[in-house]
């Protein structure tokens, strides 16, 4: 597999960006400057960064209500998402959304879904699109291990098997449905298996290993780009942070979070850079202060954006 | 009393050969029914104790837990006491426990890569390979009752000799003087700097290739080696290729499906216990199927054609040794019948 | 103009605007060769060809969910729900996908889908099979909601809705569907939001909607041998609902009687009773009448059924009561 020190310097970009942006709003959410509730995708970061690699502006994403990781990967605007974070007009929703539904359809971004399991046939009827368009496009499906346990996974697998769809559907595994164990709630370890059931490719990665979650990405976008149809790939990752931010993960055995600490997917990823001569740490540092800048900008910027006025409530309900 | 040793690797049969050839996808369920046919076989030899790997999916207590009430097995089935790490050193690590348990032998169920893992840490303890990989020289497709039948005579001790336990060669990895690695079937030096998603497939990428055997039936990067110059299981000696991208002069199944063209532009016998030489570095070892070892500039690295590979259970030959001397027949049919009475 | 019938006059709807427009598309339960359960899309798969007339798997909650992919990814997809008693399957794709996508993303997507479903008793199909729901649809902002009574209606509707960028719940009566009538050849738009009066009048005004204006049409005629002159008004959609319409009409009878199929409780006619209550309190002389089914399932027993349905009787009764 060919990699270049650009390819992974751009991974290291993308990865630490998420964190930082993720870090910033657990810091925010702390601090009662964000409505709502936000779920943070820190500890995931090398899925999203290593699927999107493969994807090009036509080609479409659908998100979880996890989805900052995804947006950022795909390309999403970094004010224009804390914006709306903050529930600000300038915000990508115009403060209509929050976090669990940003969206930028120009990017192909269908949206993050506060509904588990709800991309799934939306990425599916996107695919159809694709493939009827013959416009080229390919479909990325981002979906946790609990949404793999709606009917919403068995019939847009099915659907987009039979016909061959352009999609590649993500399980990002990262074992636990808000407080239920994997182990719990589903009777396989690996969600790869099920591809068996639908005819379709189901290949299992190290989903905290940028570089291998990239490669197997790359074959199954490529697989689908060239009209081979769909495949599923399970990406065995951690969350670091309870299911939304104030929820203290009581459930998660305090050895097994150390463990997975450890597997964190961007000092792996620094780690290689620097053993390769790509970088020198003090490079990637560089990286890391650069996204940190650019997220406190994003926040300058959210910060200083007008609050939406009342009679927005209103519009936006119907296209004209 | 008579142990035998499982070692079923749960993430065996979905690496990214499913999406860049035809592997199938080995589900864990279809383990877990081979494992029951295992324990079913292995009950009815006689075997008393049963040591498994313990792994995230639970596939030997899974076997154990679906068997029907009117089968109930009359031994043991214990976890071999290891921290579970989810990652291939499971099986190393649960082979150096089941050698210490003293088992009569292991059965293992995955791929040439499992095998490789365990290999390492088995020592004299035979091996009895199932086939749930991908592209597996090693291990077999074998059904799991006679997997079962044949481990429980060799664990008892009715089975023991060649030709019904052989050895196997192997290659040992050297860098730096060091050993690192070995490998059962094939090491393949390819023009990589990452072991990303493991897996070899990109017949593009291979520059040398090492095998301790290779027939025209295998599926992997030892077919090579099958369709230039055949080397068996029991031959003193292996094959080293050089492949470049030239005009391709042979057909070798490299993957599940995938017959590649390839120019191999020259290759040669090797003898046991010589040395080759890696020259090209910076590069990647792929080992039995599996990318290994990053080879960074300045590394000196060398691979070693042994026979202290591990000991194999040929299941037919023992199977009917077994039979041969009435172990299926007679007292023993008694004591079997007795024994289940007793349970109920 | 040409004679049609209902399902015909829907069919020739979506394959002027197939032909017109190549990024609409149909598919659901058996609408290819098949021609839909109830015959609505013979022929198109044989015009159209596989590519845009599409059987899926028993599957309504991928047949909706995909229609938002596909319309938000640049079709006009037609999904087919069998029969409206189904939408229960896809309801979270049609409530929280379908109709909050726009408003949600703050205004930056367009959803034109159309998922066409039939409803109504009749037929003996019981519960699960006879149900009038649209009143739930009502319920969801960012929806509209459409239920056209005549083949012409049928037709130019439905044109209307696939030309929409919303999404459109399309609900044909299983009852209409061999009633013929006078239809425009050709491209023939019916704009979404205008009531139709089927019938004028001058003592009462009775809305009624879908099948129920078959049924309000034969009593007016009953009716006006009595001396009583009844105005149907069909609202035709009620998303978006002709208020003014309707308050133009009452305020010409000052009488006002609404016919639904559907159960009464949260049914449609309540929501027209309250729009008329606030802001046409003056317009009525007599207290607002509802002719609905009652707040049970549906029978399977004709002579049970015939007991549920609201008709003719019923209706002509309440028009009694009023005077």
């Amino acid at each position: 597999m060919k990699l270049t020190k650009e390819q992974l310097l751009g991974f290291y970009k993308t990865m630490t960006t998420i964190r930082a942006f993720e870090m910033k709003a657990a810091e925010l959410f702390a601090a009662g400057q964000l409505p709502g509730f936000v779920h943070l995708y820190a500890g995931e970061e090398a899925v999203a960064t290593g699927v999107c690699a493969n994807l090009e502006q036509k080609d479409f994403i659908t998100s979880t209500h996890r989805g900052h990781g995804h947006l950022i990967a795909k390309g999403g605007k970094i004010d224009l998402m804390m914006a709306e974070l903050f529930g600000r007009s300038t915000g990508y929703c115009k403060g209509k959304g929050g976090s669990m539904h940003i969206a930028d359809v120009d990017l192909g971004i269908l949206g993050a879904n506060g509904i588990v399991g709800a991309g799934q046939p939306i990425a599916t009827g996107a695919a159809l699109a694709c493939k009827y368009k013959k416009n080229g496009a390919v479909v990325v499906c981002f979906f946790g291990d609990g949404a793999s346990n709606r009917g919403t996974f068995h019939e847009s697998l099915n659907m987009a098997s039979i016909w061959r769809l352009p999609v590649v559907y993500v399980a990002e595994n990262n074992m636990w449905g808000i407080s239920n164990n994997q182990k719990n709630h589903m009777n396989v370890a690996d969600i790869a298996d099920r591809a068996g059931a639908y005819g379709i490719p189901g290949v299992a990665v190290d989903g905290n290993d940028v570089i291998a979650v990239y490669e197997a990405a790359a074959e199954a976008i490529k697989r689908a780009r060239s009209g081979d149809g769909p495949s599923l790939i399970e990406c065995k990752t951690w969350r670091h942070r309870g299911h939304f931010e104030g929820d203290p993960a009581i459930y998660k055995d305090p050895k097994e979070q150390e463990a997975w600490l450890k597997k964190d997917p961007i000092p792996r990823l620094a780690a290689k850079i620097i053993e390769l001569k790509y970088a020198s740490r003090a490079e990637l540092d560089k990286i890391e202060a650069d996204a940190e800048a650019e997220i406190e900008a994003a926040v300058k910027f959210a910060q200083a954006s007008p609050i939406p006025s009342p009679e927005d409530v209103f519009t936006d309900v119907y296209a004209e | 009393m008579s142990k035998v040793g499982i070692i079923a690797n749960p993430a065996s049969g979905k690496d990214i050969r499913r999406l860049v050839a035809y592997g199938t996808v080995f589900d864990n369920q279809e383990k877990v029914n081979i494992v029951r046919r295992v324990l079913l076989a292995l009950a009815a030899t006689g075997v008393e104790e049963v040591i498994y790997m313990p792994d995230y999916f639970g596939i030997v207590p899974r076997a154990a837990d679906g068997i029907g009430s009117r089968h109930r097995l009359s031994m043991d089935i214990v976890s071999a006491d290891i921290e579970l790490t989810g990652t291939q050193e499971d099986s190393y690590r649960a082979a150096l426990e089941l050698n210490r348990y003293g088992v009569g032998c292991i059965i293992t169920l995955g791929g040439d890569g499992t095998n490789r893992m365990v290999a390492k840490g088995c020592g004299e303890i035979p091996l009895l390979p199932i086939s749930t990989g991908t592209n597996n020289v090693f291990p077999e497709m074998i059904e799991g009752t006679s997997a079962g039948l044949a481990a429980g005579v060799v664990a008892r001790g009715l089975a023991c000799k060649p030709p019904a336990i052989h050895p196997t060669k192997k290659l040992v990895i050297y860098k730096n003087g060091i050993p690192v690695d070995i490998a059962l079937i094939d090491a393949v030096i390819l023009k990589d700097t990452f072991v990303g998603s493991r897996a070899v497939w990109d017949a593009e990428r291979i520059r040398q290739v090492v095998v301790t055997r290779g027939e025209a039936h295998n599926i992997g990067i030892s077919s090579i080696a099958g369709v230039l110059e055949p080397v068996g299981v029991m031959e003193e000696r292996g094959l080293v290729m050089e492949v470049d991208q030239g005009e391709a002069n042979l057909l070798a199944p490299i993957a599940p499906g995938l017959v590649e063209p390839l120019r191999v532009k020259d290759y040669r016998r090797i003898e046991l216990n010589e040395e080759i030489k890696v020259t090209d570095v910076p590069c990647l070892i792929a080992l039995d199927g599996e990318r290994e070892i990053e080879v960074r500039e300045g590394d000196e690295v060398k691979i070693k054609l042994t026979f202290d590979g591990p000991r194999v259970i040929d299941m037919r030959t023992a199977l009917r040794e077994a039979a041969l001397r009435g172990c299926f027949r007679g007292d023993a049919v008694a004591k079997h019948v007795r024994r289940l009475k007793e349970e109920v | 103009m040409k004679q049609m019938t209902y399902a015909e006059a829907i069919r020739d709807g979506m394959r002027v605007e197939m032909k017109r427009d190549p990024n609409v598309l149909l598919y659901g339960e058996d609408v290819g060769i098949f021609g839909g359960c109830f015959g609505v899309t013979a022929g198109l798969f044989e015009e159209f060809g596989p590519e845009r007339v599409i059987d899926t798997p028993i599957s309504e909650t991928a047949i909706a969910g995909s229609a938002v992919g596909a319309a938000a990814a640049g079709l006009r997809p037609i999904a087919e729900i069998m029969f409206i008693d189904f939408m229960g399957v896809c309801m979270d794709e049609i409530l929280n996908q379908a109709a909050k996508m726009r408003y949600m993303f703050g205004g930056k997507a367009k959803l034109p889908m159309v998922v066409r479903t039939p409803c109504g008793a009749g037929m003996s199909a019981a519960a699960q099979h006879s149900q009038s729901l649209e009143a739930w649809f009502t319920h969801i902002p960012g929806l509209k909601v459409v239920m056209p009574s005549t083949p012409a209606d049928g037709k130019g509707l439905m044109a209307a809705a696939i030309r929409d960028d919303n999404p459109v719940i399309f609900i044909e009566h299983k009852q209409l569907l061999a009633v013929p009538g006078e239809v425009p050849e050709g491209e023939y738009v019916v704009p979404l939001g205008k009531a139709d009066v089927k019938r004028e009048g001058s003592d009462v005004t009775i809305i009624a909607w879908s099948w129920m204006v078959q049924k309000a049409l034969a009593a007016a005629e009953a009716l006006a041998a009595e001396g009583i002159s009844a105005e149907i008004l069909d609202p035709r959609t009620l998303v978006p609902l002709d208020k003014e319409a309707i308050l133009k009409s009452v305020g010409k009878t000052n009488k006002l009687v609404i016919v639904h199929e559907a159960v009464k409780t949260g049914g449609f006619g309540a929501e027209i009773a309250a729009l008329v209550c606030e802001e046409g309190f003056d317009l009525l002389d007599a207290p607002i009448k509802r002719v609905t089914a009652p707040d049970t399932p549906i029978p399977f027993a004709p002579v049970l059924e015939g007991a549920y349905l609201p008709n003719e009787e019923k209706i002509i009764k309440a028009v009694h009561d009023l005077f």
